[in-house]
This record gives C-alpha cells, structure tokens and sequence, in this order.
C-alpha cells in the first residue's frame, strides 16, 4: 500500500496521455499548479482583476477606499445569495424562491426582534432555521411529487412572499438593535467586515463537500441520482438536505443585507424576491458549478460573485445607467450558459470512447 | 448448402458478413439467402448477432466485411431510407413508433396523403384502416399510438412494415407480445404474403411457431453460422436448440462444490409490485446461483426487488432465516452486506463523472469516515487501492474519472465498489456485457474465487456458456416466474437442453 500521489500506475499509457491535463469535473484537490491555471477559477480571477485594472484606469472612483469597502460589502452579500442557489444546482435542480426566502428569514428577524424583543444571538440563528425550514419544505416537495424543483420553487415563491406580505402588512421593521446594525459598518481598510462571514460560510461549504460522507453523497446522488440510490446513497434525502441548506443561506443573506440597509424591508429583494435570481444564478454558473449537477466550486461561485460585483460597480462609476447594467448581466449570464453547456458537451465527449 | 425447393434464385443473399463492435466480434463471416415465396427462419441465442445482420441488411450498421447481393447484384446501404426504397421492411424487436401521433400517422409516416401541401386526413386515416383489415386489426387509426395495448402496439408496428408492398419482409420477434390469437392471423397473412412470392424473414424465441411457420433456417452462434438456409423439413426442436447452443466444449471448474451451511437466501412464492409471482428458490454462502432466461422474463427486476429498489407484495423472503422485507438499498447493504452489479453500468453502476476512488468508496463512506463524517481523500484512497489493486484496474490514478476508462475497467470499478463493501451475497447482472475477452476470463475467475472464499452469489447472464462455467445450479425464469430449477452437473449439452426446455415450456409443467 502506497500513501504518494500516482497509485496503480499500471500502463496503460494511452490512459495517461489523455489523462493527463485534467480539468474534468470531480474534486480534484491535489491539483497541479499548471493544471490550476488551466482551470475555470483561474480564468475568473484573471479576468475579474483584468476588469480592476480597467476600471481604475477608467474612473477615479474606482480605487477610492469607500468604493472599495461598498463593493466588498455588495460582493459578501451576493456571494452568499450565489452559495444559496450553488447549492441546489447540485443537486440538478434550483431554487427560484431563494430570494423570497432571503426576505422571509429577514422579516422573521426583525420581527423576532422588534416584536418580540428577541436578543441578537437568539433572533439571527432562529431566521436561518426559518429559512432553512421553508428550504427543506422545497425539497421535501420536489422529493414526495417527484417533479423538478424549478416548478415547485416557482410556486413556493409566491406563496412564501405572499403569505409575508400578509403577515408583515407590507411594513418593515426598522426598529432594529443597534448592535446588529453595525455588524455590516464593521471594516478593515476597504474591506467590509461582512466578507469574514462570507469566508467563514465559503470555507464551511467547502469542508461539506469535500471533506464529509454527506457532502460526497449530495455530490454522488445529484452527478446520478440512480445509481447512487443503487449504491445505498440516500439520494432523495440529499435533495431536502440541499434545498433546506439553501433555504438557511438566503436567509443569512436576508440577514447581511438587512444589516446593512439598518432595516428589514419587505421590497428589499423586488417584487416576490426576484431581484436576487440574476446575482444567484450569475456566481454559480461563471464559477463551473454545471447545471446538470454533481460538481461544485465554492471558490469559483465566489469568484463568480466578484467578478458580477466588479462589473456591476465599474459600469455604475463609468455612469452606465441601471437598466443597462442589467441587460448587459443577463447577456453574461447568456454566455455562461453557453460556456457551461460546451463544458458539459466536452465532458460527455472525452467520456465516450 | 442446400438447394431451395422453389429452384429460385435468392432475392437477397449475404455472403461472409462481419462486424466488429469495441471488444466484440459481433457477426463473424456470417450469411443468408432469402428467397422469394419463402418463410426463413432466423435462429440465434441473445447476442448471437442476429439483431447485428438485420441491421446489416436494413442499412443501420454497415458491415465491416462481406458481400450483400439484391437480385445477384451487389448492394450497399448506406443508411435505412436506402433498404426501404430497394422493397426491404422491416419490424423491428424495440417500439419505433411516435407515442403522441395517431396509429394513421404512425403507419403512413414516410408516405403522408398531401393535397394542396397539407395533410389529407381522411385518405391517410382510409388508407391506414385498409391496411389494417388484412391484418384483421380493427383499431381506430385516428387513435394515438400511446393509449394502445403492447400488443396493439406491436401490431400496428406489423402493419407499418406491411404497409410497404415490400419483396424482403424482417420481422424481428414480432410475436414476443401478442396474443395467440393475433399470432394465428400474422401467420396466416404471412403465408398468404410468401404465396405472393415476398420473402420472409422470422426472428423468434418461441420454436413452436418456428417449426408451424417457417420453411427454411439459418441458426447463428456466436456471429458464426451454426447453419445456413436449411431446409426446415426433417429438422425438430432438438436439432434447433442444439445448433443454438452448440457443443463448444466449456472449462467448467470445480464443479464439485458443497455449499454448507444455512441458506443465505430464501425466497418462497415472493411476488412483487413489478408483475413477479411465484418466485422460489434459494442460495447458500459458498455457491454460485444462476438466474437464467430471455431478455425481458424479469430477471434483473427480481435483483432489483431483492436489494430493496423495488417492493416485494407476497411470498416471504428470508435473509438468514429472518423474514425481511427490503425497503431500502442502504440498509440492504449495510445490515445484511448485499450487493448488486448492475447490467447498466452507465445508468446505475457507475457515476461516470466522478473518480474511481468515489465509485469505489461509495458503498463504504459510512464505515471509513471518521467523526461527524469527517472524510479524507487520503482515507479513501488507503481503502480503495487494495482493490484497484487486486482487480487490476488500469488508470494513471484513482482520481481519473470513470467515465475515461474502457468498459473492462469500468466493470471492474463496479465490481470493486462491492468487494470493498465486503458483500456477502453478491448479485452480479451481466458481468461480461461489453466486455474484451481479457477481462470477461479474469471477472469469470474472480467470481469463482469469491464464491470459493465464502461469498454466495447470484448470477444473471443470458450467456449459455458463462453460465455454465459459473453456475452451481440455474433457475430458469420466464414472464416474471420461475419456470424450473437445473443443476448443472458440467455436462454442457444436456444441462443447455434442459434450460431451453424449461423456457419453451410456455406454462407446461416441468421438471
């Protein structure tokens, strides 16, 4: 028994030779240095920080300290709306009502604490149980009616916003303890001290699913729910698990941007939530999480996030009007797409022998 | 090669037709002369190539060797369309009809009635309905083809290739779903087609209609003529079934096995929501079972019901004596260490995306991570290269993803994930599909090795002679039950015999 890094290398040299300068999809954390800057993170990184240099040159705005610590703090936020839907596309499916649910767990926190009076560290984990219980009923949902979690989120979308509107009465609550307040003004330099939260989820994330049984399972039964469920994975299981964790990070989302606005506001994701769809679907997809699931790249729907947040920013400095910024999003998300579907086909391709 | 009665020359002949597939020799310098106004029959055990020629002759393969002749001329397809416009129909063995379009349009869909460039509905549905009447079919042709019986199905599939006016008429197992009264009418069309003067060819599993119907036959064995256009006169079903199965010699090894010990498996009268009844039978550690029978008799949905996929309705099934109903493939696997080697490798064997250290690994995550399902690649691959090792997967490493690997070394993955789960019983489905010979001879001798350590195992192969090499005993199953027991005592002949003649019973009672 061997512990080194080239096990059973026996022959089979066209094996090799085509096996070679792998980005294939699986975890893969041994991955050569050379291999890393052929990968799909690397390409992210390199472009986001080619769109810095752009627009530091462009505007004076750019650089400036407070620019930064806005777009960092724009950037925590949106990468964990880009984790909430990370996590559901690996299961094959999505999550249309993230947004809604962000909303949801962040009026439950409000109300938790200024209807109830509620103490900070009691208030915040009750909303991301809230939020990881309206989760886990999409799953549980997708699961029992066997149907695609697009039709189910979709319906549970409107249900969710619609039944907090009535509750709530369309009314924020802007009562909110100080204390909580400030957690989104932390700062160090230009980085906002949301983005140690965001690190903290991302690294958690990361640990799921690549270092646990029940990370490895989600990843096994959404690549192909058969035969994992042939395996003894169970794989119905692994999709409420996925969708309740979602549930749980747009909540703590919901949570971050209510911080920040210093306020809990029914509108604060649009009408029925749908604001955070195109930042949720925009990180995973640039970052290589496929749509068809079984893979999944923290660091790369992180970077997916920066890169969205860069533009997003750059092109508001460069006095680029909202609408545009928007449609010019949607044409990235396009392109994505278009990207992901060649990744898929060329996976296929070099399975088929 | 004999001389057809009718003195006729062929209207179609295949002179030395082979064709290779990745690791398979399917067709091997095979060939056929159908003449007109005859009925000929197209013999063969599953894989023996008889699918492989038709496809030949249709033009959906093109053969790697050999000569086709249509009327002594030299003929190549390229491509369906071509064998259709040269007066060859076919009706094939899977459905090749649009589920959402009426039986009209299904029959009539290369030949659509237009006027004035739209569809002429009543002369497509006329048409449909005459073609239909000299099948004695009376089914709506304005029905869509999804609300139909199989059996319907598979008569509208017969009227399509009827529907063509064609000299060369294949019908691959066109009776395999019908009923015997709808078989009496094909047959008697059919002969009223030869009396016409179309030639016929009949692919069947059931040799009663072939001896009623067909006058000349050729029987493939292994993509190699176990006979070519004989007449059908003065040979019985013990001649057929021989040249099916042939008398290559078989290394069958140790056959003087005595399991001990208590049954492992018992199953008694066990039916199952998926249509099973009447299931019996049981296996022992130490001994190798083999489930034998056709393509479709239900074989791979029992291993599914045993492992817990699907649910067992009545009978009882014993695990070690203990009265289980399996609910859950999880538990299965981990209680009472019960594997299942799927046939579909790409379907629900393997992840093809994933690594091998993944496939391997899945069956045993829970016993090898450590607290809170902490899991290190590290841990796994201490627990996955022995058997990467023993099974002699080739592979630059065990993070190469499955779906790179050839099929031998795919199988062997999933064979592994199983041995590493440490099965006790182990439920192996077509183990050698697709696979080189190579490792078809290794799988074969690693199975013999488990079964001799203590592992019982069930085996389905429709493969006579892997059976024979394997099996302690075969139980024969056909139409979801079991048709009868045969212990397989090593002399090939008369155990291959015996099995035929459980499966051509067609419900008579047997020993």
């Amino acid at each position: 028994m061997t512990r080194t890094d080239q096990p059973a290398a026996t022959g089979a040299d066209r094996e090799r030779k085509r096996g070679g300068a792998g980005m294939a999809a699986g975890p893969k954390p041994g991955r050569a240095a050379l291999g890393w800057l052929a990968s799909n993170e690397a390409g992210l990184l390199m472009i986001t920080l080619l769109f810095v240099l752009l627009f530091s040159q462009l505007t004076a705005g750019f650089t400036s300290l407070f620019n930064l610590y806005a777009l960092t703090r724009v950037l925590a936020i949106d990468a964990v709306i880009g984790f909430s839907m990370m996590v559901v596309l690996v299961t094959g499916g999505l999550n249309l009502a993230a947004g809604a649910i962000g909303v949801c767990g962040a009026m439950a926190a409000g109300w938790f604490m200024q209807a109830l009076g509620l103490p900070v560290w009691l208030a915040l984990p009750l909303a991301l149980c809230v939020g990881a219980l309206l989760g886990a009923l999409n799953g549980a949902l997708t699961v029992w009616m066997d149907v695609h979690s697009f039709v189910v989120t979709l319906a549970t979308m409107s249900i969710f916003f619609g039944t907090m509107i009535l509750l709530t009465e369309a009314r924020a609550f802007s009562d909110l303890p100080p204390g909580y307040v400030a957690l989104a003004k932390t700062r160090y330099g230009f980085w906002s001290g949301l983005l140690v939260v965001t690190a903290i989820v991302g690294v958690l994330l990361w640990l799921l699913f690549h270092r646990t049984t029940l990370g490895r399972q989600i990843l096994i039964a959404g690549a192909n729910p058969r035969a994992a469920a042939m395996s003894g994975v169970p794989a119905g299981l692994t999709v409420i698990v996925c969708h309740a964790l979602s549930g749980g990070l747009a909540a703590l989302a919901g949570l971050m941007l209510t911080s920040r606005n210093g306020a809990a506001l029914p509108s604060m994701a649009g009408q029925l939530g749908m604001d955070w769809l195109l930042p949720a679907f925009l990180a995973p997809i640039l970052g290589g999480t496929l749509l068809t699931g079984g893979t999944v790249s923290v660091a790369g729907t992180f970077l997916g996030a920066a890169l969205v947040t860069v533009l997003t920013n750059g092109l508001l400095q460069l006095q680029v009007g909202e609408f545009w910024i928007q449609a010019f999003l949607g044409a990235i998300l396009l392109i994505a797409v278009a990207l992901d579907r060649l990744r898929a086909v060329w996976i296929e391709r070099r399975r088929v022998r | 090669m004999t001389e057809q009665s009718s003195g006729r020359e062929p209207v179609l002949a295949i002179d030395g037709a082979t064709k290779r597939f990745p690791g398979v020799l399917a067709l091997d310098h095979a060939g056929i002369d159908l003449h007109p106004g005859s009925i000929h029959a197209l013999l063969g055990e599953n894989g023996a190539g008889k699918s492989t020629l038709i496809k030949i002759i249709t033009g959906v393969h093109g053969a790697d060797e050999g000569e086709m002749r249509l009327d002594g001329a030299p003929a190549a397809f390229q491509n369906p369309r071509d064998s259709i416009h040269a007066g060859i129909a076919a009706v094939h063995q899977e459905r090749n009809l649009v589920p959402r379009l009426s039986v009209a349009e299904n029959i009539l869909l290369e030949r659509m009635h237009t006027r004035f460039g739209l569809i002429d509905y009543a002369a497509l549905n006329r048409e449909a309905a005459r073609i239909m009447a000299t099948l004695g079919l009376d089914i709506d042709p304005r029905r869509p083809v999804r609300d139909l019986s199989v059996a319907q199905m598979q008569l509208v599939e017969i009227a399509k290739g009827l529907s063509v006016d064609a000299r060369v008429l294949l019908l691959d197992e066109p009776t395999a779903s019908i009923t015997p009264h709808e078989t009496g009418t094909l047959f008697r069309l059919l002969r009223d087609l030869r009396d016409e003067g179309v030639a016929i060819m009949f692919v069947s599993h059931k040799l009663e209609e072939v001896l009623d119907l067909c006058d000349t036959v050729t029987v493939l064995r292994d993509g190699q003529n176990a006979c070519r256009s004989e007449p059908m006169q003065g040979l019985g079903r013990a001649e057929l079934v021989q040249y099916m199965i042939g008398r290559k010699e078989t290394f069958v090894t140790g056959r003087q096995r005595k399991p001990q010990g208590a049954p492992l498996l018992e199953l008694n009268d066990v039916s199952t929501d998926l249509g099973h009844h009447g299931i019996s039978f049981d296996l022992r550690p130490g001994e190798t079972v083999g489930l034998y029978g056709l393509v479709g008799a239900g074989r791979t949905e029992l291993a599914h019901a045993i492992v817990g996929a699907a649910r067992i309705t009545g009978g009882s099934l014993r695990i070690d004596g203990e009265e289980e109903r399996p609910r859950d493939i999880g538990h299965t696997l981990r209680q009472h260490r019960i594997g299942y080697v799927s046939e579909d490798r790409k379907g629900e064997g393997l992840v093809l995306m994933h690594s091998i250290r993944t496939n391997i690994a899945v069956t045993i995550w829970q016993r090898i991570a450590g607290r809170l399902g902490w899991l290190t690649p590290a841990t796994e691959k201490r627990a996955v290269l022995p058997f990467v090792e023993k099974l002699e997967i080739r592979a630059p490493s065990v993070d190469q993803p499955v779906g790179l690997l050839s099929g031998g070394n795919q199988q062997k993955v999933s064979v592994a994930k199983w041995l590493a789960a440490e099965a006790r019983l182990l439920i192996i489905d077509e183990p050698t599909v697709g696979v080189d010979i190579q490792t078809k001879a290794y799988l074969h001798e690693l199975i013999h090795d488990l079964v001799e350590q203590g592992t019982a195992v069930l085996l389905i192969s429709s493969d006579m002679p892997e059976m024979l090499a394997l099996a302690d005993r075969i139980v024969v199953m056909h139409e979801f039950t079991v048709t009868g027991e045969v212990p397989n005592d090593g002399s090939s002949g008369e155990v291959s015999g015996a099995i035929m003649r459980c499966i051509h019973a067609e419900g008579e009672e047997v020993a």
